[in-house]
């Protein structure tokens, strides 16, 4: 820990120095231990944060369990509006960072020495949370997307491994024959926009176009070719039987998982903690391919969730708060990779770590001993760039909304992408944005 | 008003031409205190939780914030927007259906429920009373809960039936089956109440005329217990309105018929804490509350007669 505390006085000189960053310049110096309070929501967290308080004397992290997701957001957003009561290291979804960023509630963790570990990561997943020199967050994990798929009912039903889109859907109309359509070839659960966008993302669409740099001009294109033709195909899916429609994260969707209602399931990088834990039943019959293609041959991927560590404006001291960030998950904490990876279920975005063998040699009893990152790994390195905007709740309910009824009504999805792209246009020009 | 005819100071004066005295009205003066004295702890929670925050409410809806320009004084733009909005108005629509529905058949069984147990003195009756106010002391969201999986058509008990429960045509009769369920054995023990404070001889009586258990039931008990009835029907037409917890809850499992605006209540909420719109959600929620004060007043004017609350 003294090597942390010497860097961060190092790192407050050299911003006094430069004399751009107030903050740093009159942050007290701390006596004593530092607490740093954490906001995170895996449960397997403690494992970590009892590893960094053992093996650090005068920092301390106090973590807390927000909720999930925009459980914990809502809680932020009040308490960044109050002026007190947020944490001092917060775990951001990476479509969220902008929206916080926005609020000008996150430190530049570039001033904190952050741009430093750059090359740690891979390059779409940097830009994720930054803008130029600025960081805004440090990335922990991420989803690359690949197709998990029913090893006993490809073998049942004769089907081949699909690699691309046309492939996928022609093995979906052998299983609908062969299976008396009892089985379907996947779901596409229309409640969850992460999942969608990272359909979109595959194919190439960019919704958004929006640097934090230049916080109030937004170019906003939901409703583009690419776009379209992901929600083209999978109406066709879902209208001729071979999709279902399940909203995913319900009871009945891990039933599907767990029977063999479902013989493929696109999943994230994270995927494979997800279905351990929620269709057990299926232990040894689950494999793992690369998420098909658009065009043969090719290798374009697309990313489904993820998260990172950001520092809120309300750290006592956001030096060591930034190292906090840094380090808990750092390409050299291995200690903590390990029960990240092993408990929690992580994919890394640290390629130390990633591209270890303790990480890409891991076989997974689940996927009859697998070893599923050899898969996951190249379609993380795949991936290309994506802008969220800086209202992801609205983008993603109007994908939501406006599919769901679409799917409810039997009404055309391309329609339902229009719709959501006027709305958005709307609720931006009145946000106050300049929309392009 | 009642209080002024019923005030201790206009029992002397209706009784005789004396004058008031310096001493009459400096009682009268302690008497009014010491009410206000009994009045004050009440006064106070009501300020401080009721009055302050919807002042606050309704201070925060006069204003925009815009996520780039921050917050401006906008009069009753937000108001305005609201009333033109088809989301609010979808939600409201929807709402009123649902109440015109739900209400009269939850009441009914409610009534029914009540008039049975009144009119049997087995142990049974006892324990069927009982049964029927579980529901209620259940948490609206734990019961939700319970019913989002009953509906499942992978583990719910009427997956046979072969019916999707949260379809769009569907889920506005499932949301209305899980209010009924958890409220109907509350108003029934109401209703039951109610029944037991009616003086048992006028049923003797009824009796000796000839009159039938249904009949005594149907042309005694439920005229005599009306304002027990429109109170019950009160609370359940504000809770109509308000309507909030079980759409959200239920949400999840198809947010295609379970839209984000589904009901005015669900769409503030939204609004709030998923969109940053504060302000509007605000306008919102004013334009909500007053929607059920003059909705609860109507209805009380209506049925002023029978009601227990003149």
């Amino acid at each position: 820990m003294a090597a942390i505390a010497a860097t961060a006085t190092a790192v407050t000189l050299a911003a006094c120095g430069s004399g751009d960053d107030d903050k740093a310049a009159t942050a007290a110096k701390p006596t004593g231990t530092v607490t740093v309070k954490v906001w995170a929501w895996y449960p397997e967290f403690k494992a970590v944060v009892d590893q960094f308080n053992a093996t650090h004397t005068d920092v301390k992290i106090e973590w807390t369990n927000a909720g999930t997701g925009q459980d914990q957001y809502t809680k932020l957003q009040t308490a960044l509006k109050a002026g007190k009561g947020a944490p001092d290291v917060v775990m951001l979804e990476l479509q969220e960072i902008p929206t916080f960023a926005l609020t000008k509630h996150l430190v530049d963790l570039g001033k904190y020495g952050a741009n430093a570990v750059k090359g740690d990561y891979a390059g779409w997943a940097w830009d994720q949370v930054s803008s130029g020199e600025q960081v805004y967050a440090l990335p922990v994990d991420a989803g690359p997307m690949a197709m998990m798929y029913r090893e006993d009912i490809f073998k049942k039903y004769n089907l081949t491994v699909p690699t691309t889109w046309d492939e996928y859907k022609a093995q979906a109309e052998k299983l609908k024959a062969a299976s008396g359509g009892k089985s379907f070839m996947t779901d596409f659960g229309a409640n969850d926009g992460g999942f969608m966008t990272g359909l979109f993302w595959q194919a190439g669409a960019k919704p958004y176009t929006y640097d934090i740099a230049n916080p109030g001009a937004i170019g906003v294109n939901v409703n583009s070719a690419e776009a379209k033709k992901v929600f083209e195909y999978w109406e066709g899916m879902v209208n001729t039987g071979l999709a279902d429609t399940t909203a995913f994260h319900t009871t009945d969707f891990y039933n599907g998982l767990g029977s063999e209602k479902y013989a493929t399931y696109l999943a994230a990088g994270w995927g494979p903690g997800y279905i351990q834990a929620n269709a057990g039943g299926a232990a040894g019959k689950w494999r793992v391919a690369p998420l098909p293609q658009w065009t043969a041959g090719a290798n374009a991927q697309g990313d489904w969730g993820g998260s990172s560590f950001a520092v809120t404006d309300q750290a006592q001291y956001p030096d060591i708060a930034a190292k906090v960030a840094m380090e808990i998950f750092g390409a050299k904490n291995s200690e903590a990779w390990k029960i990240g990876i092993d408990k929690a279920f992580l994919f890394p975005t640290v390629t130390p770590v990633l591209e270890s063998d303790a990480f890409t040699g891991k076989t997974y009893d689940f996927f009859g001993g697998q070893k599923v990152n050899e898969v996951f790994v190249p379609a993380y390195n795949g991936v290309g760039d994506l802008d969220w905007s800086p209202f992801n709740s609205y983008n993603f309910n109007q994908l939501t909304t406006n599919l769901g009824q679409a799917i409810e009504k039997k009404t055309s999805w391309t329609a339902a992408l229009d719709t959501a792209q006027e709305n958005i246009k709307t609720y931006a020009t009145q946000q106050g944005f300049k929309v392009q | 008003m009642t209080e002024v005819q019923t005030s201790p100071a206009a029992a002397p004066a209706a009784a005789g031409p004396s004058p008031r005295t310096g001493t009459q009205r400096a009682a009268r003066v302690k008497e009014a205190a010491t009410g206000w004295l009994f009045a004050l702890p009440f006064t106070v929670l009501l300020v401080a939780f009721l009055l302050l925050p919807m002042a606050y409410a309704f201070k925060i809806s006069l204003y925009r914030s815009t996520l780039i320009e921050g917050e401006v004084f906008a009069w009753f733009d937000n108001y305005k927007q609201a009333i033109d909005d088809p989301l609010v108005r979808e939600g409201v629509v929807r709402v009123l259906i649902f109440g015109l529905l739900q209400t009269p058949v939850m009441i009914g069984i409610a009534l029914i429920a009540a008039l049975l147990i009144d009119a049997a003195t087995s142990r049974f009756s006892r324990f069927f009373r009982l049964a029927a106010f579980v529901p209620y002391a259940v948490p609206v969201v734990i019961g939700t809960l319970m019913w989002g999986f009953l509906y499942s058509d992978s583990i719910g008990p009427f997956a046979w039936t072969g019916i999707d429960f949260t379809s769009s045509d569907t889920v506005l009769a499932s949301l209305g089956n899980i209010v009924t369920w958890q409220w109907a054995g509350y108003n029934m023990i109401v209703l039951y109440a109610a029944l037991q404070g009616l003086p048992r001889d006028v049923y003797e009586s009824a009796r000796i005329d000839g009159a039938s258990e249904v009949q005594i039931a149907l042309r005694i008990k439920t005229p005599m217990i009306s304002s027990a009835l429109v109170l019950a029907t009160l609370f359940t037409i504000m809770g109509t309105l308000q309507f909030f917890t079980e759409p959200l809850i239920l949400q999840p499992l198809n947010p295609g018929a379970i839209t984000q605006h589904y009901t005015p209540n669900v769409y503030a909420y939204n609004q709030a804490f998923s969109f940053q719109q504060y302000n509007y959600s605000a306008a919102i929620s004013f334009l909500l509350g007053a929607v059920v004060f003059i909705g609860s007043y109507i209805f009380l004017f209506a049925t002023r007669k029978r009601s227990a609350l003149r």
